[in-house]
């Protein structure tokens, strides 16, 4: 498998501080991200950036379950493609640390760390009745396309197939 | 840009290399924005850069069939090899395309008793090209494509199963991948190049070539964690190449400026069936280093697409199989306007010339008989092909006259009862039936830039010319970014040749070359 791509942000945060000053960054797009934030603590990454609207119930002790049961997956209040991947990983307990290891600095993960969960020959099998094709497998790529083409933990997701094809995937 | 600030700008730059230098700028900046001004002062001087990041034998650009297929040979020779692909995967236009690979003599053709020879294989493409092919390297495809059909089977393992014809070849030469798709192929060699120990770097651009004060290329600077098709992504790196380079970076159908100074006709209103990353600039880079092009406005349309579906699509599996039993009809007249079985130059020319989409249409007999029903479902679920219950329907959601349209079938009728199309000299084929069984199928089409048959100059070393007219020192190239092996216009299916057996060469010659340093 090729190494991951590189999502835009990630490599901004890698470089220097002076950075930050010369791109100037839409609301919640690039909050830094800290491996020690709860669930609750929106704040610890966004800081004075309001996530939540007003009367939201408290997110304390939340997980993706209970997310689920007001913003459903069909409803208008879905999350899919507005919660970035990283957040329902971690509201599911998949911590930071457990894709990126403990390394000082964060580096994209390589797909083989998304397919130890996620196998590819499973998941197009999930998906198989997804219409008008299956977005897990193709006649291009079969099953061997890497995860983050699609699918950006830190960042919105985007339908690749869209190039060339009108297949207006949901993406979560 | 006025000359004032260019000077302005000028003075900057100086004083701001002076301080920093040239290559830790570029490297550290990238992001900048001061990147551009700095590559520009790099160029200018052409300078070799002060420290090289990383070091290879041989340094291939592009992922497709040329590509892989010269980093497969050059690593077979021994040589440390680096692919690099400015996209987030691999395969080009290649990973698209239909498969589809003309081989002369294969043993499809013996099994089915079709004679054929490299000779019979180069008449058809010099007619087909006009006779503007350069024939030392048209030879060297027809000459070589059954050995590259055995070294895709045999050696890389991709598995080719059937034969299939396709216009302008004199007989049935074409062999096709065991899922229909270049996938079939690239994939392979992909998997192949890896095991050999290619080694890879995908979202890496090719910006430009460096050359040594005697003009021999000797790397390139690239762009690491390029984010297409932001220009300003990424950051600057140099790589040196030992032994040579090998550009495998495709045409430029998507560069809509650069077609349109080589052919002022197509210009945004027409879409490509290629993949985004066809854009040509790493030719423009070459013919800066000193490498020259050629037939570069020679750009294939292909008159088959749909402007009712994107990319590719399904309409050309649909209208390919129904020329020769339905007609084809100019909307605004309702009449038949152009020879429906000609080549595609014949019919993208035409359909230009009128300026909006034509429709072509069979009725269930035809349609039936001739397209596949996956091809069908699909169409029509997207919508691109549409079913009429009577020609009437089909008139009005067009806006076709109908006494014309109707008179224009009646007269297609007549020509496929005898046979013979006095009009047009449209092949109509014996089981080709008159157009009256309701439904009917028809759609729109207007033509997408589908190949670049024009590019660098290569000899049948697949070395480049430089425009000293002398080979440009450590430089191959092989695929779409050649010209000079299609002529006017290539035969179907003979691309994916080229690449093969191009890309083996070069990748072969890379790996010959003595280190420069
Ligand atoms: C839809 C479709 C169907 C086709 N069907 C057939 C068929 O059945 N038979 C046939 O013979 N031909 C067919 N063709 C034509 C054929 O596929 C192409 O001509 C061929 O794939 C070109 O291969 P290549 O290796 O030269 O370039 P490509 O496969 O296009 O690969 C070039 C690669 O280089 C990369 N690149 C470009 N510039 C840079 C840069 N500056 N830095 C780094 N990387 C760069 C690109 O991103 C790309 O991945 C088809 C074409 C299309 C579009």
């Amino acid at each position: 498998m090729y190494t991951t791509f590189i999502p835009a942000r990630s490599a901004a945060l890698c470089t220097v501080a002076a950075l930050a000053l010369l791109v100037a960054l839409p609301a919640f797009a690039a909050p830094k991200r800290l491996t020690a934030a709860k669930p609750d603590n929106c704040s610890a990454c966004h800081g004075k950036d309001r996530v939540l609207p007003d009367g939201h119930p408290k997110t304390a002790k939340m997980t993706l379950a209970a997310c689920l049961e007001c913003h459903s997956k069909d409803s208008p209040a879905s999350l899919s493609g507005k919660l970035p991947l990283s957040h329902r990983h971690q509201l599911a307990g998949v911590s930071c640390v457990k894709c990126h290891g403990t390394t000082k600095k964060q580096t994209p993960v390589e797909a083989a760390v998304c397919e130890a969960c996620h196998e590819p020959a499973k998941l197009a099998e999930k998906t198989a009745g997804v219409k008008p094709q299956n977005p897990h497998t193709s006649p291009h790529y079969g099953t061997a396309l890497d995860c983050n083409v699609c699918h950006h933990q830190h960042a919105k997701g985007e339908n690749f197939c869209m190039q060339c094809h009108t297949f207006n995937f949901k993406l979560p | 840009m006025s000359d004032e600030i260019s000077q302005e700008s000028e003075v900057t730059r100086r004083s701001f290399l002076k301080t920093t230098g040239a290559v830790a700028a570029a490297a550290g900046l990238a992001m900048t924005g001061l990147a551009a001004t700095v590559r520009q002062a790099e160029a200018a001087c052409g300078e070799m850069p002060k420290k090289w990041d990383e070091t290879y034998d041989v340094i291939i650009v592009g992922t497709g069939f040329a590509g892989l297929s010269a980093a497969i040979e050059a690593r077979h020779a021994g040589a440390e090899v680096l692919v690099i692909e400015k996209m987030r995967t691999h395969g080009g236009n290649s990973i698209i395309n239909g498969g589809e690979m003309a081989v002369a003599g294969n043993k499809w053709q013996k099994e089915a008793g079709i004679q054929d020879s490299p000779e019979l294989f180069m008449k058809d493409l010099l007619k087909a090209g006009s006779s503007l092919n350069h024939p030392e390297l048209a030879r060297t495809i027809a000459e070589q494509s059954g050995e590259a059909l055995d070294w895709c089977q045999n050696f890389v393992g991709a598995r080719f199963v059937k034969l299939v014809f396709h216009g302008g070849h004199s007989v049935k030469r074409s062999v096709q991948t065991d899922n229909a798709s270049g996938s079939g192929l690239v994939n392979p060699l992909f998997t192949k190049a890896k095991s050999m120990g290619v080694k890879f770097q995908f979202t890496t651009k090719m910006e430009r070539l460096i050359t040594s004060k005697e003009g021999r290329v000797v790397g390139l600077e690239i762009r690491k964690g390029y984010k297409f098709p932001d220009d300003r992504s990424g950051k600057a790196s140099f790589v040196k190449a030992r032994k040579a380079v090998v550009l495998a970076s495709g045409g430029f159908s998507q560069n809509v400026e650069l077609r349109q100074i080589q052919d002022p006709r197509i210009d945004s209103r027409f879409d490509s069936t290629n993949h985004p990353g066809a854009t040509g600039e790493a030719t423009l880079a070459a013919c800066q280093a000193g490498a020259m092009d050629v037939q570069m406005d020679w750009i294939q349309m292909g008159p088959w697409t749909s402007p009712d579906e994107k990319g590719f699509g399904h309409v050309p599996q649909f209208c390919e199989r129904l020329v020769g039993y339905g007609p084809m009809i100019d909307p605004k007249s309702g009449r038949r306007f152009i020879q429906e079985t000609g080549n595609r130059k014949v019919r993208a020319d035409a359909m230009m010339a009128l300026g909006y989409p034509t429709i072509i249409f069979g009725d269930a007999v035809n349609v039936k008989r001739q397209v596949l029903p996956h091809t069908l479902e699909k169409g029509m679920a997207n919508g691109a092909i549409k079913k009429f219950d009577t020609i009437e329907e089909l008139a009005a959601t067009y806006g076709i006259p109908l006494a014309a349209l109707k008179e224009e079938i009646a007269k297609w009728n007549s020509y496929v009862e005898k046979k013979k199309d006095p009009d047009f000299n449209c092949k109509i084929f014996p089981e080709t039936t008159p157009t009256v069984a309701a439904p009917f199928y028809a759609c729109r089409l207007w033509p997408r830039v589908h190949h670049c048959m024009g590019g660098l100059v290569i000899d049948k070393n697949a070395q480049v010319k430089g425009f000293n007219l002398k080979p440009l020192k450590g430089l191959y190239a092989a695929g779409e970014v050649t010209g000079g092996v299609h002529g006017a216009v290539r035969l179907g299916t003979c691309a994916m040749l080229d690449c093969v057996v191009f890309g083996r060469i070069a990748g072969k010659n890379a790996a010959k070359e003595k280190n420069w340093g």
